[in-house]
């Protein structure tokens, strides 16, 4: 490997760094402002100034910009030489004489980066007795606070804002010393991304809203290495807490995964666990208990009806307590499923068994990467972070193709975007696979309107498939995964699953269950029902029928951190730690094992679940008591990863799919005269986040989306309302038309699906209203 | 047709010749400027629609060039360029004078709707330091006097 000399230190670089990369990565520090790793350089700052010693010893020294020099083998450079730092000591000199100094009001303070610089190169005194140049503010929304004062026109926020993460409202306004990082309006940013400007403005210009409600200093946060419990992805956070609370949710960088940033899901959900009707105390029959009475009453319930007890476990449930809940459930005569949908349960047992039959998934740079791909459903809703890697192969050229059945923001980023009613979404992709077979046969297929998709597909160095699982059923992803397998060897495949543990909890029962515990309490055959972290009340499809079976219970015994409906009907109700104040592991899309530890604890006594599931083994003087123990029976091979690691492969493997379309048949196409719903989603729709009140006040508004020309057809004008008839109830809504959204689909909010008792999918009835 | 009308159908022909709306941007909005006098938010608004770019990225634009107004000027303009020639010729001594004789900050406009100065950045005129266009007309080198002159003709003026 070529190196370069830096202060006499060798360092080691790759071809194509420039010297402040290269010193980077081998942790050696050239003061800078503008560059950035994932936005490389820019010479914006100029306090990346270092010497360069000539090569032949009657030419002067050179002063260049670290940022913008390629390494070169080697080269000798200097960060101390007396010229290097008297441009450092004047390019901070310059940036202060605008700047407010208010560090001690300032949110910034104490991890600031100009601070920071300004100790290490700036002059100690101010020379500048003029006037500062002042803007005004604007409100950019409940998430991010503005103070354009701080900005030392790095430019950092626009090129990440605009150029990496493909955002359009805001920009860098005027010019000379005016320039302002803002938008054309107040309002709020509108990118899913947005919260990253917190962590990539080097002042404080951008800074967090909800932090800054409760604030604390960065240093007497406590953090820990913890994982984003918001979606499969499994990004890698660091919470910080004080005094007993949660104040705010960082990145933690992981180098396959989503490296500097997270999505504003991920920043933002986290008031979940500072939400007012959070639950601390044991409930039984209502009324608040100790969790010593709330567990003997659960041990006498559960021994009244051994052999009779079914338990739900959940994807967004760690592997600890997931496992504990299946042993347990083992050695009392009970059946365990993770899902409350059987439809749902059917789809992530395929994916992940596709997956582990497969090359697996790919990681997010290995997204990156890819040239061409083949997206089903919306992605950002569902993976913001797979979102934003694939924006990032969309910068680098890769033609994206995407089949949707309701408006998704990556659709402006893709060569072609096909809205496809959910019930058509088999047909469809079956149709392509036909084509693709066609095309490697040799056949002409230039006819078919699809051809320019398989051929993009065909002749991609390395094409990706990925469904969204929670909008597909099992067959669906089957025929994803049969795409992938045609395409050959260089073809990757994944999937968005439902919860940031779906993956490891497909692995713990085999498909049928949920069908099989949700039939039994209808019959009474299981008289008490556990479920730990889900809410069968209220899922879309199956709520209505759960909300009635289990008026057959003796007992419903409900674990959560969170008060969903399911946790307001329970009998016995054991409230556990939320994400950021327990230790546990989650297995995310790829199948990666990734642990977590606890960030703080409440002064309220809030156990894991695992934890609860196994006092109660204790109670019922099960054999198996030991978290420990019941992941390694469970895992033969499996070693939890230590917290902070990259993670390690959950060594399990599932059956194959067979080719017979069993509990998850497809949906298949209705006539045509009836209309479907389609699941119209965004990117704070998640369970946990839903109970995040600064996230989810930016909500769209609840409407029914439909598409122009069924519109037409049917006389419903824009602005107009209309009665959407369920199975539980019907709502009168408002309608959008919307060119991004499948014909014959009403697009509706889950909230409002839950409400008429419908999914993805279903017939649904629908009348104008006068 | 009205001036929105008539851009949206002059773009609608461009883009066969040239694919990429964005690159109209500019263009679109001087015509538009030259039918309003300056782009006020409604118009930055309707060219987002007709151009494809988000308002941001025209309010980028648009507060970046000093020809683009986006405040309405005075019936006459003269823009004093203030960049590194010109300043080394006594343009900051150009600009306040004008303040002062016009008893208002720069980019006001004068009570009768006649006259506003602003700064620019260069104009191309350095061969003229220090320089200023006046209602499009290049003029320099100026000095105090041939300022006040220019600056009461034009308040005088119409
Ligand atoms: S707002 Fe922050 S990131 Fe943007 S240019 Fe200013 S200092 Fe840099
Ligand atoms: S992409 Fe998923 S895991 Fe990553 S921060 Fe967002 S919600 Fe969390
Ligand atoms: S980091 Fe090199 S100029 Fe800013
Ligand atoms: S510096 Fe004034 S015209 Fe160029």
């Amino acid at each position: 490997m070529s190196t370069i000399l830096i202060d006499g230190r060798t360092i080691a670089f790759k071809p194509g760094d420039n010297i402040l990369r290269a010193a980077l990565e081998a942790d050696v520090e050239i003061p800078h402002f503008c560059y950035h790793a994932a936005l490389d350089s820019l010479g914006a700052c100029r306090l990346c100034a270092v010497e360069i010693k000539p090569k032949n010893s009657n030419e002067a020294p050179r002063l260049t910009m670290a940022c913008l020099e390629p390494a070169k083998e080697g080269l000798e450079v200097s960060v101390s030489a007396a010229a290097a730092q008297q441009v450092r000591r004047h390019v901070i000199e310059l940036l202060m004489i605008n700047h407010p100094h208010d560090c001690p009001i300032c949110d910034e303070g104490g991890e600031c980066h100009l601070q920071e610089m300004t100790v290490t190169c700036g002059p100690p005194y101010r020379r500048y007795r003029g006037r500062k140049r002042t803007f005004t503010n604007q409100d950019l929304g409940p998430l991010i606070h503005h103070e354009m004062n701080r900005c030392i026109t790095c430019y950092r926020c626009t090129r990440f804002y605009q150029d990496y993460a493909l955002g359009n409202d805001l920009g860098a306004m005027r010019l000379r010393n005016e320039v302002y990082f803002g938008r054309f309006q107040d309002g709020p940013l509108e990118s899913p991304f947005a919260g990253n400007l917190v962590e990539i403005c080097p002042t404080g210009v951008f800074t967090d809203a909800l932090f800054r409600q409760r604030f604390a200093r960065a240093w007497d946060l406590n953090t820990a290495p913890s994982i984003c419990p918001h979606c499969s992805v499994g990004c890698n956070t660091l919470p910080g807490a004080r005094d007993g609370t949660l104040r705010r949710v960082r990145s933690r960088t992981h180098p396959e995964l989503n490296r500097w940033f997270i999505c504003d899901r991920g920043r933002y959900g986290h008031q979940y666990s500072e939400h007012c009707a959070r639950l601390l105390s044991p409930r039984v029959s209502g009324e608040n208990t100790s969790y010593h009475k709330a567990l003997n009453a659960a041990t006498t319930r559960i021994k009244a009806t051994q052999n009779c007890i079914g338990g739900i476990g959940s994807a967004r449930e760690d592997l600890e307590g997931n496992t504990m809940l299946q042993a347990l459930l083992n050695e009392v005569g009970g059946v365990f499923t993770a899902f409350n949908d059987p439809a749902l349960e059917a789809a992530t047992i395929a994916a992940v068994s596709w997956l582990q039959n497969s090359a697996g998934a790919p990681s997010l740079i290995e997204m990156e990467q890819i040239d061409a791909a083949l997206i089903i459903g919306d992605l950002t809703a569902h993976a913001p972070m797979i979102d934003l890697a694939l924006r990032q192969a969309y910068r680098k050229g890769a033609e994206l193709t995407l089949f949707h059945s309701s408006p998704t923001p990556l659709a402006q980023f893709t060569t072609s975007a096909i809205t496809v009613p959910p019930r058509e979404m088999y047909a469809k992709l079956s149709h392509l696979c036909t084509l693709i077979n066609a095309l490697l046969a040799g056949r002409d297929i230039s006819d078919d309107p699809m051809a320019v998709i398989a051929k993009s597909l065909i002749k991609a160095r390395q094409p990706l498939l990925i469904g969204t699982i929670e909008t597909l059923t099992a067959t669906d992803a089957s025929v994803l995964a049969k795409l992938a397998i045609t395409l050959g060897p260089n073809a990757r495949l994944t999937y968005a699953l439902s919860g940031p543990n779906a993956y490891g909890s497909a692995l713990l029962a085999p498909e049928g269950n949920a069908m099989q515990i949700l039939e039994s309490v209808e019959t009474g055959k299981i008289k008490t029902l556990i479920v730990a972290g889900n809410d069968p009340f209220s899922d879309p499809r199956f709520g209505l029928r759960w909300r009635a079976a289990c008026r057959n219970l003796n007992t419903l015994i409900v674990l959560d951190c969170i008060l969903t409906a399911t946790a307001e009907a329970a009998d016995i109700l054991f409230p556990v730690a939320a994400w950021t104040e327990r230790g546990g592991t989650f297995v995310n899309y790829e199948g990666r094992a990734q642990s977590f530890l606890p960030v703080f604890h409440r002064p309220e006594y809030l156990p894991s679940a695992a934890d609860v599931i196994a006092d109660l083994a204790k109670y019922l003087e099960c054999s198996r008591q030991d978290v420990l123990s019941v992941l390694q029976d469970t895992f033969p091979d499996f070693q939890v990863p230590a917290p902070g690691t990259l993670g390690s492969p959950i060594p399990v493997s599932l059956p194959p799919i067979s080719d017979s379309p069993s509990a998850g048949s497809p949906l298949l196409s209705s006539n045509n005269s009836t209309w479907q719903t389609a699941l119209m989603s965004w990117y704070g729709d998640e369970t946990l986040a839903s109970f995040a009140p600064g996230l989810t006040s930016l909500a769209p508004a609840t409407i029914a989306m439909i598409e122009q020309a069924t519109a037409t057809a049917t006389g419903i004008v824009d602005g107009s309302k209309i009665r959407l008839r369920g199975s539980a109830d019907s709502v009168v809504l408002p309608v959008q038309l919307n060119q991004n959204i499948a014909a014959g689909t009403v697009g509706i909010g889950r909230n409002v699906l839950v409400r008429l008792g419908l999914g993805h999918g279903d017939p649904i009835e629908l009348e104008k209203v006068l | 047709m009205n001036t929105f009308e008539v851009l949206q159908k002059n773009l609608a022909h461009l883009s066969r010749t040239h694919p990429r709306r964005r690159a109209a941007a500019v263009p679109a909005m001087q015509n538009l400027q030259a039918e309003l006098g300056y782009l006020d938010d409604m118009a930055i608004t309707k060219l987002a629609q007709i151009t494809g770019l988000s308002t941001t990225e025209l309010e980028e634009l648009a507060t970046f060039y000093s020809l683009i107004y986006r405040r309405p000027p005075g019936r006459h303009v003269v823009q004093i360029c203030d960049s590194v020639c010109c300043n080394m010729r006594g343009a900051d001594q150009l600009l306040e004078s004008a303040e002062k004789y016009l008893h208002r900050p720069l980019g006001a406009i004068t009570p009768n709707g006649a006259l506003s100065v602003l700064p620019s950045i260069c104009l191309g005129l350095c061969d003229k330091a220090p320089a200023a266009l006046v209602d499009g007309e290049a003029l320099g080198p100026l000095n105090n006097a041939s300022l006040e002159a220019l600056l009461q003709r034009l308040q005088k003026g119409d």
